[in-house]
């Protein structure tokens, strides 16, 4: 039988790596890879909902973090197409 | 000191103060990382990571009151992201239009290719879709039925011939997000100030939560609709 708490340190182990890959990560210059870092981060929180028993957070934050992650996507290439500075 | 809720079970007190250190650990660097960039489209992306840190602290109280604050939490932030990006988009625009030497081109969309496929159950079926989806949704109330609801509204906007969005389409969800918050409070301080009327002021929230969450939906429909339109 697994532990829960080893869900729960392993899950703000992938927060903390996920948040520092977002900040100063390879190759976050290009705003594309900083939005797939900070996904790492978002599996990570889910993985800490799952350890508290937070079903209904966790299926809003798994549909809010697919949205959010379409409208990073959608500015990024519209920026892109602009030829704007990104 | 700490004061614990006897129901709070003993496996989450043990998890409070590592959650809330993370959290802390998480927002820190994000807030750094905010500090030191300069293009504006990365500290949106970075803001998204404050708020997993924000769902972190909530998380870590651990009771049933804490999972429904994170729910809000997370739509807020959505709308927040939303609402910036557009900010952000037409901002440029301005910018590159004041510019004469830059040429701003039109074709800009979210799908790589033009979709433009005609399929005929994209003309028969999504009445009958959407309507037994909001049917659904109204009978499921609160956040759950607002989800469903909110995903019959996007297969209609999607699969008719609405092009584009009338100001008055916009303003009058506005209004409808408006009369369903108005439903919210006046069902949370029903519970507080006569509990007797438990029931209606339950019913008054779930079917304001259900109109929110609906109209936002619909709204992000109407959104990918203008992209999905363009050729």
């Amino acid at each position: 039988m697994i532990d829960v708490q080893l869900f729960f340190y392993f899950g703000i182990f992938l927060t903390i790596i996920g948040s520092l890959a977002t900040a100063w990560g390879p190759g976050v210059n290009d705003p594309v890879v900083r939005v797939f870092n900070a996904e790492v981060a978002s599996i990570g929180v889910s993985i800490i909902l799952l350890s508290y028993n937070h079903v209904l957070a966790l299926l809003t934050l798994v549909a809010a973090s697919i949205i959010m992650s379409l409208i990073l996507f959608r500015a990024i290439i519209r920026l892109e197409e602009m030829g704007a500075d990104v | 000191m700490i004061l614990v809720p006897t129901h709070v079970p003993e496996a989450f007190v043990s998890m409070y103060l590592p959650s809330i250190y993370a959290a802390l650990i998480v927002g820190f660097i994000a807030t750094m990382a905010i500090a030191s960039k300069r293009r504006e489209i990365h500290i949106l992306i970075l803001t998204d990571v404050v708020g997993f840190a924000m769902i972190m602290v909530v998380a870590a109280v651990g009771t049933d009151l804490a999972e429904a604050l994170i729910l809000p939490g997370l739509v807020v932030e959505l709308a927040e992201i939303m609402a910036i990006s557009e900010i952000l988009l037409s901002r440029e625009m301005h910018k590159i239009e004041a510019n004469p030497h830059k040429k701003l081109k039109k074709s800009d969309s979210l799908l790589p290719m033009p979709f433009d496929f005609d399929l005929e159950i994209m003309h028969t079926s999504p009445n009958f879709i959407a309507l037994l989806l909001i049917a659904y949704g109204i009978f499921l109330t609160g956040f759950t039925g607002g989800a469903v609801a909110g995903a019959g509204l996007i297969i209609y906007i999607l699969s008719r011939k609405a092009r584009g969005l009338p100001a008055i389409t916009i303003a009058g969800l506005g209004g409808v997000s408006g009369i369903s918050w108005c439903l919210w409070i006046i069902g949370f301080a029903l519970l507080f100030l006569v509990p007797g009327y438990w029931l209606i002021g339950l019913l008054l929230a779930a079917c304001g939560l259900l109109l929110k969450v609906a109209s936002k939906i619909g709204l992000i429909g109407a959104i990918m609709k203008e992209d999905i339109d363009r050729e």
